[in-house]
């Protein structure tokens, strides 16, 4: 009933709707007609035909009026008054190009500059996992003192997946890992990413395998037996050009053949927010994959590489997970006490995963975001202050409208509509500037050795986001002009031109407006200058190596199981890659690293007990950063030895087990004595000590914003590693290295893949130039137009004053004012507005300051420097803006100005 | 105006129901066939029939078509739909239920 009551009447409605111009015509023949056979009736009674029509008229009472009844019952109303609003306020606000254009212009800039930041946020905090009710997917940590976010070994996944309760599928995946990757057997290998995944990773997900299938629980199950592959829609599109037949052909990873039986959506992009896979293989493959051949990935209890996820079951709340989990964790620590000491677990959404406190990214995005929205906030309080000065200017067209009829709340309306024009173009010109950024921000390149996917986009969700807030701002700017102008005194409003009573309270809001205005922008300023600051601070240590290393060195990653070599022969290989190298006439020295300093990798951490060092009660280890280097490493870096010596070739696997720390280090655990000759236990209390032969220099490591840290250096000798960058310095351009270590590695082994090649200068660049380039430009263009924005503000405000005060002016003028006495008068106020604001801005900047202070960089205080360029800066601007006016006012000829109107 | 015209609230719908269940018709010659069918009785205005001819129309309850008349003129004819049909018969029972219920009361002999 219902519905078939809509199928009649829903055409109807539009049909009113749509086609008006019929719709009318055909109610005006229709009375048309009923009046002509009135009319006839009283003819036929006698009357003459002009009597007959005026009492058919009388009779109906005004046809007109019998129309608009009609119309009424339409129930279109609203929508048509809508319609009618916006062709008005089109009309007026074409009256009035200038104004227009420099409103929407405001607000598209305003706008521009959230979309950037949001899309950031959005990728980093918000975006849900691409899997279905990605609300239920939780993920499962391990905790420990050093690390609130770690994750589970092999062994502990199972048990955790065997016992808890709280979930519909627990599964586990790695981090995405290196492979090798060759179409067919004898092609020297590729490099892409794999997730090693559970069997039940794509069903508990509940991921549809485009093409093929997914895996079956049976081929996790023995270990090294079902070598399956699905592979990446990305990678399949490239690779195979999207042919469906590649289900069931073979490809070889790591130099072993996998079977591709399936391949991932496009939907699914992976539960990572920067990395897409390019394949997915059973974990119980994880033989040929493993990354550290100290460690036996399926025995080791503390061999902890899986990230566990799990889809929470219906009714179970999360609290009830956690616990189930933690008592978990607790029987862990009871039954492995070896490797479960003080390690609890815990279970997070995943924004708790997104927003961890070591991670600076989404902080970055949060802190933008922030400083967006407060441009949007200036620019929309520019926008108001024009409306309401133009609406101001229209108070006796209002006041006409008022005294013909027109309701109070239709009028605000009518005002609400024009904002909302206005914010809509404005929106979508921000929309078009969001874009820009968005674009360049994607330009952006990453030096990683599996391409790092930007994931930041002007998707739907950006884009809906930009547009509500667009409206948003339309009623902010809109709101407040439109009911201060349908107030208006109407006698006073018809008789006059300019209504504007001599009193200070019409004038409070546009005034709080450029306050508020000067305060917001010197705070986006001193933001813009503190974040530049801040990097230039982190990065003014430690940085003295990468200098010089940047125009010399060159890099090279090998990864020798790729080419399938045991233990012994990757050492051999290397050994004879370091020594035929440093025989190359332009090769100064060679070396070897796990991971270059300023890398983006991140190091592994190590634990250790410091040798007569009294442990803290509640703790049995420390933690730090540590690298794996041979005897060549600290002369091709260019790391200064400070005491001791540095690594020796004699330091290999038979002799004493030495380290080098950094001056930190060394500063941290032994402030008062030399901490050469010291002994650590690395890993806990009970395993063997290693001397600290030599203290380096504390360089910066990571590209991260925070200042030194503790760092490791073992030989390579003693803990070999098989993934290690190759480091060569030249005497000239370090590319030019880069066919002889070709030359050399050919010789060596033809099927050995060089992977990432590059000169330090790409890292340094990345880490030092580009990386905090992006923060800081990006905040230093919201400072800029924020500052645009304000000085555009109080120059509007000054102007409007003078414009409105140019017959008092001419006055004064007249009585004997000079034209100094006339400009001290016009800019009194600005610049007292400038002053009130700039207080409030520095309030607001101290508080930003510190903000970022505890969020990003390690530094406490406030920096003078900062508010000691940035005031006068905004004072200087500001005193500019409302100079420019006065000095128009000043300039006023008083015969004018009195007859002004 | 005219004292005996004025309708019992809500009436109008259903009388045009009715009068259009038994043949299409348009806006004047409703008005005449209502005032004959009711010897004079019930009188509409014009100010209220078109109104309630377009709520009607609006509600899906009858359809209008432009057709010509007897004498060749063109004028908008309405006409009964099935939903108006249906309305018809569920408004004529509780005017039924209505009218009976008052009928009732208002013969009630005095004591």
């Amino acid at each position: 009933m219902r519905l078939e009551h809509w199928w009649f009447t829903v055409p109807l409605r539009f049909r009113s709707l749509f086609r008006r111009g019929r719709v009318e015509s055909e109610l005006d023949e229709e009375l048309r007609f009923h009046l002509e056979r009135k009319t006839e009736e009283g003819i036929a009674e006698g009357l003459s035909p002009e009597d007959a029509r005026l009492r058919a008229l009388r009779a109906m009472g005004g046809l007109e009026q019998k129309k608009e009844e009609a119309r009424d019952t339409w129930h279109v109303r609203w929508l048509t008054d809508f319609v009618a609003d916006v062709r008005y306020a089109a009309r007026s606000l074409r009256r009035t190009p200038g104004l227009t254009a420099f409103v929407i212009l405001t607000i598209a800039l305003g706008i521009g500059m959230t979309a950037t930041p949001l899309s950031m946020l959005d990728a980093l905090v918000f975006r849900p996992y691409p899997v279905p009710r990605a609300g239920e997917v939780v993920t499962l940590v391990s905790t420990s003192r050093d690390n609130a976010f770690d994750s589970f070994s092999y062994r502990e996944y199972l048990d955790i997946r065997d016992q808890v309760k709280s979930y519909d599928g627990v599964v586990a995946h790695t981090q995405l890992k290196t492979v090798g990757f060759s179409p067919q057997a004898r092609e020297i290998p590729r490099i892409r990413g794999a997730l090693l995944v559970s069997g039940n990773f794509f069903r508990a997900l509940e991921v549809e395998p485009r093409v093929g299938r997914g895996f079956r629980d049976d081929e996790d199950r023995a270990l090294g037996r079902d070598a399956v592959v699905v592979l990446g829609p990305g990678f399949w599109k490239s690779e195979f050009a999207s042919d469906p037949s590649v289900v069931g052909r073979t490809i070889r990873l790591n130099g072993r053949d996998f079977t591709v039986i399936g391949v991932a959506p496009e939907s699914f992009t992976g539960l990572s927010i920067f990395d897409r896979p390019d394949f997915y293989v059973p974990l119980a493959m994880a033989g040929s994959f493993t990354t550290n051949p100290e460690k036996r990935f399926f025995e080791d209890r503390d061999d902890r590489e899986l990230m566990v996820r799990a889809r929470l079951r219906r009714g179970v709340s999360f609290s009830e997970a956690r616990h189930e989990l933690t008592a978990l964790a607790k029987n862990f620590e009871r039954d492995h006490s070896g490797t479960n000491r003080d390690r609890g677990a815990t279970v997070h959404t995943m924004l708790e995963m997104r927003t961890q406190a070591t991670d600076h990214n989404w902080k970055f995005a949060v802190i933008f975001t922030t400083l967006a929205f407060v441009v949007l906030l200036v620019a929309c309080t520019n926008a108001a202050g024009l409306l309401l000065a133009r609406s101001r200017a229209r108070t006796r067209e209002i006041a006409v409208r008022l005294a013909i009829g027109a309701g109070r709340f239709r009028l605000i309306r009518l005002l609400l509509t024009e904002s909302l024009v206005l914010a809509v173009l404005g929106g979508l010109g921000g929309i078009a500037v969001g874009y820009a950024g968005i674009s360049a921000m994607q330009k952006f390149s990453i030096p990683a050795e599996i391409p790092v996917r930007i994931p930041f986009h002007m998707d739907a969700r950006v884009l809906s986001a930009s547009l509500a807030l667009s409206v948003l701002s339309a009623l902010f700017c809109g709101l407040a002009p439109a009911l201060q102008s349908t107030h208006v005194d109407l006698v006073n409003g018809l008789k006059a031109a300019d209504v504007d009573e001599p009193g200070r309270r019409r004038l409070w809001g546009r005034n709080a407006l450029v306050v508020a205005q000067v305060a917001m922008s010197l705070m986006l300023l001193a933001a813009a200058f503190l974040m530049y600051r801040g990097f230039q601070h982190s990065l003014r240590e430690g940085l003295d190596f990468a200098a010089d290393a940047k125009d010399h060195v060159l890099l090279a990653r090998f990864d020798p199981r790729l080419a399938q070599y045991d233990a012994e022969r990757t050492r051999r290989f290397y050994e004879q890659l370091v020594q035929r190298v440093r025989e190359k006439l332009e090769v100064k020295n060679a070396a070897l690293t796990q991971n270059p300093p300023l890398g983006l990798e991140g190091y592994d951490l190590i634990t250790f007990v410091p040798e007569g060092f009294e442990m803290p009660r509640d703790r049995d280890v420390f933690a730090s950063q540590m690298d794996t280097v041979d005897e060549g490493y600290f002369e091709t870096m260019g790391v200064p030895i400070l005491r001791g010596r540095g690594f020796r070739a004699s330091d290999d696997a038979g002799a004493t087990r030495v380290a080098i720390v950094n001056e930190h280090f060394a500063k941290h655990y032994w402030p008062e004595r030399e901490a050469v000759g010291k002994r650590i236990r690395l890993g806990g209390r009970a395993d063997a000590p290693v001397e600290i032969v030599g203290i380096a220099q504390t360089i910066k490591s990571d590209d991260g914003p925070r200042g030194s840290e503790d760092f490791v250096y073992l030989p390579v000798a003693q803990h070999p590693v098989a993934r290690l960058v190759l480091l060569v310095r030249s005497t000239g351009d370090p590319l030019q290295l880069l066919e002889p270590v070709r030359q050399v590695v050919r010789s060596l082994d033809p099927n050995m893949p060089m992977l990432k090649t590059m000169s330090y200068a790409e890292l340094y660049r990345y880490a030092v130039v580009t990386g905090p380039g992006v923060a800081v430009k990006l905040v230093g263009t919201l400072g800029a137009v924020a500052l645009l924005l304000a000085v555009a503000g109080l120059y509007g405000l000054v102007a409007y004053n003078v414009s409105r005060r140019t017959r008092e002016i001419g006055i004064r003028m007249a009585i004997g004012a000079r034209p100094r006495d006339v400009l001290r008068l016009v800019m009194k106020k600005g610049l007292t507005l400038v002053a009130i604001g700039t207080i409030f801005g520095l309030a607001m900047g101290f508080g930003v300051e510190r903000l970022m202070n505890s969020m990003i960089f390690d530094a406490g205080g406030v920096d003078l420097l900062v508010y000691l360029v940035v005031v006068p800066l905004m004072v200087l601007a500001t005193m500019l803006a409302a100079y420019v006016p006065a000095r128009r006012a000043s300039k006023i000829a008083p015969t004018l100005a009195l007859r002004y109107e | 105006m005219s004292k005996p015209a004025d309708l019992v609230q809500g009436t109008l719908d259903l009388l045009l129901l009715k009068l259009l269940a038994l043949q299409p018709l348009h806006g004047w010659a409703i008005s005449l066939r209502l005032r004959s069918l009711s010897g004079d009785v019930l009188q509409v205005s014009e100010g209220s029939l078109y109104p309630a001819l377009h709520k009607l129309e609006q509600e899906g309850w009858i359809r209008a078509e432009w057709k010509q008349t007897e004498n060749n003129r063109r004028a908008k004819f309405y006409s009964l739909t099935r939903l108006g049909r249906r309305q018809l018969e569920s408004e004529t029972e509780s005017w039924q239920r209505l009218s009976s219920a008052i009928s009732a009361v208002v013969q009630l002999s005095e004591a």
